[in-house]
């Protein structure tokens, strides 16, 4: 019987810590339901005013008719989508070769990946414009795009780690099956990374939907811009928007917890089978 | 699995799999890291052509007295950054690893601020950490006790706004610690029970060890992670008070697109840089000392 | 696996095509095409009615209107310049003429402006105060509005104190009795429920005051921050608003607001800040509270008649393949082709009949009458603090915590003494000038 008191203690104790994290995002869903007046009135309305009138959804109107939002979701879906596939595609290939195959220059091209990971990107970002900008690439999706058809140092880590751990005997029956090593990677080594695949899409369509630098200094025509664009709309030199705002984040959060709620189970066992417990 | 100890391909057919990441790690990575460092030597305000000054911006930097607590604030906040994160991910992560109905939900619910976006993030805790009307003041006076400026004191600032990106990300450090526990040998951990071990014991003794290959990657990506400062800041302070929230990451930003000194702005970013290198060198030495491995 | 491969090409040349936007079609005909960058992303569609308006008036004319949301639109603007490929015709502020004239990035419309009736339909004194601003002998910007600072008052708050409405002629003795009696406790429990008066180092809250006392921050001569007596006393009179009469509240207890809700809300009785603001308060406040504007109160060296005030503009790329074409666009937007009700409440049109239309002082919104004021103060002498570097040195923005108004906030903050601040913020800022001005 201890163990059922442990238990739902253990259970009590979870749930306020959920609190804690869920609470913030309850009073932004709660304030988006908000008249512009009221928003962080003084001293502050937990009620919102417009829950039980008919307006209730008229911030998250405005939002989609008068400001497109529709459109806007729809374009980053394309985009990041895109993207995100651009980077399973080029980190299993680089994860086979780092994992797999000898080559010169192997471990330096590995640390370099490494390495410029962890370079915010405030400091390659006006270069990077530049580049674009001789490219004459203004204006254009390819900015947010290629770069993630061309080198992603996560996405590698983490194959390169997978690929690693598939077992022997897979590898010796190809050789003696006189498999090439293309084959080999599709055909023997690819199948095997549903798991981690899936995984690393998610994450970078996940880690790419809330940038709001690169489609700013990229994107200009009104029918591309992306949904953190659309955010940022509602603010300008004279203030925020802010019920507009609220709604707006509440929306530009959602396809993203739906995706993880779906898929966390998977997340949690691909990640553990990409060989992060050693 | 070992590499295979011959060479079972090609000599070109690597650098077929190879050749995008190197093409993206060059012209997207290597290339604009190597304009930022000729920057870092002219002054440029982006409307005329840059002009060459030699170390005038380092000099600059180093006499600078303000530059130097933005050092150590970015010290600070990557040293909370990573600390917060490791505990807390792991903490929720043992927390959470159980079977029980629902248990999906509470991890949804945690994971919940990973992917909610650093503005609306700042400006929420913005709001609730405000000093007159502010949900957390006003139940630290309600117990009875003087709440501080959380972000209007010099002493406070820099602490507050690590702190709020640590709960932001720590679902995200969770998940990953989560996978790594589901990894561990229940047998073992079973005959350790038998043995009579207690949770503690267990804890330390079998689940903390076989945890450091997870542990080392989330150190790697916590170090990482840590540098990515600058919206929140944004949202919250804005580097304030004088300074004291301020980070070379925020700097950079400050002096590139807000006094469009972009050569200066390089220059900090450069020692930033610096302070990276450092970083991975770190990180590295203590995989190669404390961490068996993995291959 | 041939397959997926196939269907992996076809996807991505989708993608691509995708990727690549819009192909543009050049129009081959002998079509004139303006660029136009603005801004302001709620003017989409009215600045395509202006567009409508001005090419069927001008046949043969095309505008392309580009609009660039605010935080990017300097970086992206400047990085245009670089490449000598400036829009003809883009919206220009007062805080960049003089380092853009000075570089040579904007049209000298001094050939125009002379041979032209431009004076006829617009106020000369604005375009002057552009001038003066460039700190140069040209005109460089085409100003389309002029914003002025202005005291915000809550007439509801002060009928409650039974406190007269403020006056022309109000001093400061004048409203720091007003401010006293309209800081209240409302229910007791300690705290301040609604305040005087209140501020911090922002620009549009402290510059409006040292004017009005005929002060000065900027030595012109040697071009260094030198503030001279009128100003530190109009600066000290509002940090002791904070320290001595505790009818202002310290910036940190603030710093959950919107910093211009703390009026609309009622947490504090008056307000210096931007003419603008009557728009905002118009569509936030509405009729739920009376309020109304008024001049920002003289000091102690007499009443100086000098407002805290300057132009919104456009220029002209200097490299335009059609100037007269450019020249006649900027005009037209700049107030001879549109209507009043482009502008924000609260800027006063540079178009002598936008300004003089009876509905800029709508008796049916408020402030009614009292924006009569605006038209007044346009008419009177401007000056501004605006140099070269000023955000920089000034704090504004992302580096709002910093440079003056960082000084300001620290000493009513309590962080540091008045002179002591103001010793190492004038290093601080004169270390930036001496960049710009050598």
């Amino acid at each position: 019987m201890k163990q059922k008191q442990a238990d739902r203690y253990r259970l009590l104790l979870i749930a306020l810590v959920a609190i804690i994290y869920i609470f913030p995002f309850l009073w932004m869903l709660s304030n988006s339901f908000m008249s512009e007046k009221n928003i962080f009135s003084v001293p502050p309305k937990f009620i919102p005013d417009l829950l039980f009138t008919d307006q209730v959804l008229d911030n998250y109107k405005e939002v989609f008719t008068q400001y497109n939002f529709g459109r806007y979701t729809i374009n980053s879906l394309w985009v990041y989508t895109l993207a995100a596939f651009g980077q399973i595609v080029v980190c299993s290939l680089a994860g086979f070769a780092l994992s797999t195959m000898q080559f010169r220059g192997k471990a330096l091209i590995f640390s370099l990946l490494i390495f410029t990971l962890m370079i915010p990107v405030q400091v390659t970002i006006i270069p990077e414009y530049y580049l674009f900008l001789k490219l004459n690439w203004m204006d254009t999706y390819l900015p947010l795009i290629v770069p993630s058809f061309l080198a992603g140092a996560f996405g590698t880590f983490m194959l390169k780690e997978f690929f690693s751990q598939v077992p022997r005997p897979l590898f010796d029956a190809g050789i003696i099956d006189g498999v090439n090593a293309y084959q080999m990677f599709a055909r023997i080594y690819l199948p095997q990374a549903t798991s981690p695949l899936a995984t690393l899409f998610i994450i970078a369509f996940m880690n790419n939907w809330n940038d709001l630098l690169r489609p700013m200094l990229y994107i200009s025509s009104r029918d591309l811009y992306t949904v953190t664009i659309a955010l940022s709309q509602f603010q300008n030199q004279y203030g925020v928007k802010w019920n507009l705002l609220l709604a707006g984040s509440v929306l530009s959060v959602l396809p993203l917890l739906v995706i993880f709620a779906f898929s966390q189970r998977y997340i949690i066992e691909s990640t553990m089978s990409s060989g992060i417990k050693g | 699995m070992t590499q295979p100890p011959y060479r079972w391909h090609s000599k070109i057919t690597p650098w077929v799999f190879i050749i995008p990441t190197v093409i993206g790690l060059l012209v997207f990575r290597l290339i604009p890291i190597v304009s930022s460092l000729y920057l870092s030597f002219t002054d440029w305000n982006l409307l005329s052509s840059p002009v060459f000054i030699n170390m005038e911006n380092y000099q600059e930097l180093l006499s600078s007295e303000d530059f130097l607590g933005i050092v150590l604030n970015t010290f600070q906040f990557s040293l909370i950054y990573v600390v917060g994160s490791i505990v807390c991910g792991l903490a929720l992560a043992v927390l959470i690893n159980v079977r029980i109905k629902g248990i999906a939900f509470f991890r949804s619910a945690i994971y919940l601020p990973v992917v909610t976006s650093a503005v609306a993030v700042g400006i929420i805790w913005n709001w609730m950490l405000g000093p007159t009307y502010g949900l957390v003041n006003n139940l630290i006076e309600a117990i009875g006790l003087t709440p501080p400026y959380w972000l209007g004191d010099t002493r406070l600032a820099l602490n507050t706004v690590a702190s709020v990106q640590v709960w932001k990300m720590s679902g995200y450090y969770m998940i990953i610690f989560l996978a790594g526990l589901q990894g561990i040998n229940r047998d073992t951990l079973e005959s350790a029970r038998v043995d009579g071990a207690n949770a503690f014991q267990s804890f330390f003794r079998i689940t903390l060890p076989m945890l450091m290959p997870t542990l080392f990657f989330v150190l790697t990506i916590t170090i990482i992670d840590s540098f990515k400062n600058f919206e929140l800041i944004y949202a919250m302070t804005k580097g304030g008070p004088q300074n004291a929230s301020n980070t070379l990451v925020y700097d950079v930003y400050l002096n590139a697109f807000v006094y469009y000194r972009v050569g200066y702005a390089s220059a900090i970013a450069y020692i930033l840089l610096i302070f990276v290198g450092l970083m991975t060198i770190f990180n590295f030495y203590i995989k190669k000392h404390l961490v068996q491995s993995l291959d | 696996m041939k397959k997926l491969l196939m269907v992996l090409v076809v996807l991505l040349t989708l993608g691509l095509l995708f990727a690549a936007g819009r192909t543009e079609t050049k129009a081959e005909t002998e079509a004139i095409e303006l660029e136009w960058w603005t801004w302001d992303p709620d003017m989409l569609e009215q600045n395509q009615q202006i567009i409508s308006a001005f090419e069927e008036a001008n046949p043969g004319v095309k505008i392309n209107n580009t609009i660039v949301g605010t935080k990017e639109y300097w970086t992206k603007i400047r990085i245009q310049a670089n490449q000598n490929k400036l829009p003809d015709v883009f919206t220009m502020s007062s805080g960049y003429i003089e380092e853009w004239a000075k570089a040579g990035l904007l049209y000298n419309l001094d050939a125009f402006i002379e041979s032209d009736d431009t004076f006829d339909n617009f106020y000369q004194s604005i375009f002057d105060s552009s001038r003066e601003i460039s700190n140069t002998d040209s005109y460089y910007a085409i100003p389309f509005a002029l914003v002025t600072t202005v005291l915000y008052y809550n007439k509801d708050a002060f009928d409650a104190a039974g406190v007269a409405y403020p006056t022309d002629d109000w001093t400061w003795d004048d409203f720091r009795k007003a401010a006293k009696q309209l800081t209240l406790d409302k229910n007791g429990d300690g705290k301040t429920d609604q305040w005087g008066h209140w501020f911090y180092g922002r620009y549009a809250h402290i510059e409006p005051w040292v004017y009005a006392n005929n002060g000065k921050l900027i030595d012109k001569n040697t071009m260094q921050f030198n503030p001279d007596k009128n100003a530190m006393d109009a600066i000290k009179m509002l940090c002791d608003l904070v320290l001595v009469d505790k009818v202002a509240p310290p910036q940190k207890d603030m710093t959950s607001f919107q910093q211009q809700d703390v009026f609309s809300q009622g947490v504090a009785a008056m307000w210096v800040d931007g003419s603008w603001f009557v728009d905002t308060l118009r569509k936030n406040v509405g009729d739920d509270m009376r309020w109304g504007i008024a001049r920002v109160p003289s000091g102690p060296s007499g009443p100086s008649g000098l407002t805290y005030g300057w132009p919104d503009s456009y220029a002209i790329a200097p490299n335009t393949k059609h100037p007269e074409t450019a020249w006649k666009f900027a005009k037209y937007v700049a107030g001879e082709g549109i209507s009043l009700d482009v502008y924000m409440a609260g800027k006063i049109p540079s178009a002598k009949k936008l300004a003089e239309d009876p509905l800029f002082a709508d008796p049916s919104q408020q402030p009614g009458e009292e924006m009569n004021l605006l038209i007044e103060q346009a008419n009177g002498p401007m000056t501004t603090s605006y140099t070269m570097g000023w955000s920089e040195w000034r704090g504004y923005g992302g580096s709002e915590s910093l440079g003056l108004n960082g000084t300001i906030d620290a000493i009513i903050n309590g962080h540091m003494g008045f002179d002591e601040a103001f010793k190492k913020g004038t290093e601080n800022i004169n270390a930036v000038l001496k960049r710009y001005y050598k």
